[in-house]
């Protein structure tokens, strides 16, 4: 389980969080969504350790991530699947993935099998460079990286960023399969709210770096004032 | 800051003229007081202070940075030493000239293919540049004396300053007090030159290059030629600078100007203060009495001059200090000087 | 073929590859750094140097010469793991000039430091390989068991540094970590470790071309890496500083110009070779010959 309490964030004289609280359990998909420059993607990069906060806590079960490094994050068992998704072009599929397994207990080999089992064209790509895969198998290959490892956590920043209707909803189907399955604890960032609504079960709606509203994600979706002003989502 | 409109600019002109006469005046002052030895020191630092003057323009202004200065100083040099070599009757003035020039055409030559280069490729250019220089010298013997190099005749000191100076009569004191103004008058001539180059509008351009490349060319600013101009600038210093430094010397050898003097004048540099005047006089000071120092700190731990140690005490204290400034006082001597006085005024 | 061999073209042939896997060597180390800091390490010559003279230390002391080779790069890679940890890494973020001038200050330290303990006459390290040419047909071929060990050495020491990068998880974690450190640091790659280790098999590296210069008949003195640091620098530039086998091949292709130009113009123009070389290669490709074809994979 994460939790954020009144977390602050600044860049310079710029304040990119205010106060910002949220909390995201195992089995369950929370959403974090708003415009751009609304905080999102600052949120997730400071649980990670990327940014350090001005003020507030995070913790992952009982532990505080404040001040820890991003790769002992990591190694608690949260993934985190950057915005643009973090594929290093200049390594092979393969070594992509391996790479997401060195800091886990996790044997190479049968983690390598079963996320050639679970995303199959991967597989029959293993020795491509990644700088020659298409958008859609570069996601993939970022989740599977992340998923290797076998994470408690996945944090997912703009998972369908550039990405066909089809892919996406593809994508949100197989993200709400694995939270199930895998009882990982989600935070879903995305600026396309209606796909993620449709797979969030807790949604929280960032303006400005302030949360707005926060809740059950049908709730939300249903709040006019927000699908209107905050969601973009009125026709 | 304000921006120097026309009036304050002819007036900041003026201020920088008087402070330079100032400057340079009371440092002729003191070459009357000061012992042959001290006055020969101070020639050699006033030589220096041009060289760093021309590397601080470059490093500090344009961004590009080299460690080949001393390859541009011994340019300057065996121009000079050439030219006075074949016309033994040339007023000195001429030599220099010469030397400035030929150095700012070396420094076109080695521009051309780096002013394309970033940081470290550039600094390893100019370095591999400053390296050759010496085995070149060595290899046309017939030009530049090989081994043995060349010699100037010495300075002859004019009869009116030891008229006033020494009772009509040559003396080495009067000798080394001649040679210490002359280097001051040129030193302080090529500051005010620096000077007002800093603050004109290529300076600025300069600056605007450095520090933001993209915004520059959309100014219309020809990035290429600006740079390659700061190269010219830094290089015709060396090579005036070089030139002095023979001919207080009398002589140029291809040890004259080892790769070591490059160190050197980067580290005499960072410490006065990257991209400022004042710095590079702190440095050409600095350089004048380094031996004094090195011994100073050679008694002070007891180590004997002539050991080992003792003879390689000034290596290690200028790259200590060179480390030390550039972790801890990034700014130099000129920077920290700055920074107490605007403490200063803020409390007052 | 064996008045081949012993043709003054072979002669230079075999000249300019031993002297060209030194250059090929520090170029790679310089390699290493940069592509894993994106620092110039301008005291990559005098930390080989340093190492490699405390190794020297030891063989008075009646150990054996590969004893001698393992603790100057035992001595190379802990003083390249010191100076990432100490002088390089507060100035992570700094203006490139910065650890320029710190690296320039460090050179001059470990010179005079190392001039003040060793003096500056040249010091050898007796190779267990004769330097005594062989000969065809009573002539001379300029190939020496000890020139052969060089090579040999060299190649291998480049083998293995590809091999530690390309198959190891060590190597996979160093690459991730120059490519995209911000990436390996989400996936829990130790990057700072990794920068330091980069530093340590890249002072390690180097130290093996001093270690081949001090076993050659003209030894090693304090400043002897500067040349080396130069010809390697220029190695590296070639192909372009990120790519490792451009700086191999560029190391070889500087050690048979200045071999040529030294046979059949003047040993004092030599350092000219290199020089031309890279103004010709920054001409015909201003980002390095070597980059973005074959770069960035080792």
């Amino acid at each position: 389980m994460i939790r954020v309490d009144d977390l602050s964030v600044s860049y310079g004289a710029v304040k990119a969080l205010r106060n910002v609280s949220l909390e995201a359990s195992p089995g369950l998909i929370t959403a974090v969504l708003g415009a751009n420059g609304a905080g999102k993607t600052t949120l997730l990069r400071t649980i990670s350790g990327l940014v350090n906060p001005v003020g507030g806590d995070i913790h992952l079960g009982d532990t505080s991530l404040l001040r820890m490094p991003t790769e002992e994050i990591c190694r608690l068992g949260l993934a985190h699947v950057p915005e643009g998704r973090g594929v290093i072009e200049e390594l092979t599929v393969e070594d992509n993935l391996r790479l997401g397994a060195l800091a886990s207990k996790v044997d190479i080999a049968e983690g390598l099998e079963a996320q050639y089992a679970q995303f199959p064209a991967l597989g029959d790509r293993r020795k491509k460079y990644c700088a020659t895969l298409s958008g859609g198998e570069r996601q993939m290959l970022a989740m599977a990286r992340a998923l290797i490892a076998q994470p408690r956590v996945l944090l997912l920043d703009e998972p369908s960023l550039g990405l066909a209707p089809q892919v996406t909803s593809d994508l949100m189907k197989l993200i709400l399969r694995l939270c199930e399955s895998k009882n990982l604890t989600v935070i879903l960032v995305e600026q396309n709210a209606k796909g993620a609504l449709r797979i969030a079960h807790n949604a929280v709606v960032l303006h400005l770096g302030a949360v707005v509203a926060s809740g059950d994600a049908q709730t939300v979706a249903a709040d006019e004032d927000l699908r209107r002003y905050y969601l973009g989502l009125v026709e | 800051m304000t921006w120097p409109g026309s009036f304050r600019k002819q007036e900041t002109t003026h201020v920088r003229l008087l402070t330079v006469l100032g400057l340079t005046v009371l440092t002729l002052a003191v070459t009357i007081l000061l012992p042959p030895v001290a006055d020969s020191q101070l020639a050699g630092g006033a030589a220096i202070t041009i060289v760093i003057l021309g590397l601080s323009w470059l490093i500090g202004w344009s961004g590009q940075i080299s460690l080949g200065n001393s390859g541009f100083m011994a340019v300057g040099a065996y121009a000079a030493g050439i030219w006075a070599h074949h016309h033994t009757a040339s007023p000195l003035i001429f030599t220099f000239l010469l030397a400035t020039l030929v150095g700012g055409i070396s420094g076109l030559i080695v521009a051309i293919p780096s002013t394309r280069l970033r940081g470290p490729y550039l600094a390893g250019m100019t370095l591999a540049f400053a390296a050759a220089i010496a085995p070149l010298a060595q290899n046309f013997t017939s030009v530049t004396g090989g081994e043995g190099g060349l010699f100037f005749n010495t300075l002859t000191t004019p009869a009116w300053f030891l008229h006033f100076f020494s009772g009509a009569n040559a003396s080495i004191n009067a000798n080394a007090q001649w040679t210490a103004d002359l280097a001051v008058v040129i030193a302080g001539f090529m500051f005010f030159l620096m000077a007002n180059l800093f603050h004109s509008r290529s300076g600025r351009a300069m600056r605007l290059v450095r520090d933001n490349d993209v915004a520059a060319e959309l100014m219309g600013i020809n990035l290429s030629r600006t740079r390659t101009l700061a190269f010219v600038v830094a290089a015709a210093f060396a090579g005036l600078g070089g030139s002095l430094f023979a001919i207080i010397n009398a002589t140029v050898r291809p040890e004259s100007f080892p790769l070591t003097l490059s160190i050197t004048l980067l580290t005499l540099m960072v410490l006065g203060g990257i991209g400022t005047l004042s710095g590079a006089v702190i440095g050409g000071i600095i350089y004048s009495f380094s031996a004094n120092l090195v011994s100073h700190v050679n008694s002070l731990t007891g180590v004997n001059p002539t050991s080992n140690l003792g003879s390689n005490m000034q290596g290690i204290i200028f790259g200590v200090l060179l480390i030390l400034t550039m972790l801890f006082a990034p700014r130099g001597i000129a920077g920290v000087v700055q920074r107490i006085r605007s403490f200063v005024h803020s409390r007052s | 073929m064996s008045s081949f061999l012993t043709s003054s073209f072979m002669h230079n042939i075999f000249g300019g590859l031993a002297q060209g896997v030194i250059f090929s060597l520090v170029a790679l180390s310089l390699v290493i750094i940069w592509q894993s800091t994106h620092v110039l390490n301008f005291a990559q010559g005098a930390m080989a140097m340093f190492a490699t003279y405390v190794g020297l230390t030891e063989i008075g002391r009646g150990v054996g010469y590969w004893w001698c080779v393992l603790l100057s790069v035992v001595v190379g890679m802990a003083l390249g793991g010191a100076t990432e940890r100490v002088l390089i890494r507060p100035l992570y973020g700094k203006p490139e000039i910065n650890p320029i001038v710190v690296m320039v200050g460090f050179l001059a330290v470990l010179e005079a430091v190392a001039t003040s303990i060793w003096t500056s006459t040249a010091r050898t390290i007796a190779a267990p390989f004769s330097q005594i040419y062989f000969q065809s047909h009573g002539k001379l071929v300029l190939l020496s068991p000890f020139i052969i060990f060089q090579i040999v050495l060299a190649i291998g020491i480049m083998l293995l540094v590809a091999a530690l990068f390309r198959f190891t998880k060590l190597g996979l974690q160093l690459r991730a970590s120059a490519l995209a450190p911000e990436v390996a640091r989400l996936l829990g790659v130790r990057v700072n470790r990794m920068l330091t280790i980069g530093w340590m098999l890249s002072a390690g590296v180097g130290a093996i071309a001093a270690v081949i210069l001090a076993s050659g008949s003209f030894g090693l003195f304090p400043t002897d890496m500067d040349g080396v640091f130069v010809a390697g620098f220029i190695a590296a530039a070639v192909g372009g500083l990120e790519s490792p086998i451009g700086a191999i091949a560029g190391g070889l292709l500087i050690g048979l110009a200045e071999q040529f130009i030294l046979a059949y113009w003047s040993p004092n123009v030599a350092p000219l070779g290199g020089i031309i070389i890279l103004v010709v290669a920054l001409m015909i490709r201003p980002q390095g010959i070597f980059t973005k074809s074959v770069g960035r994979r080792v």
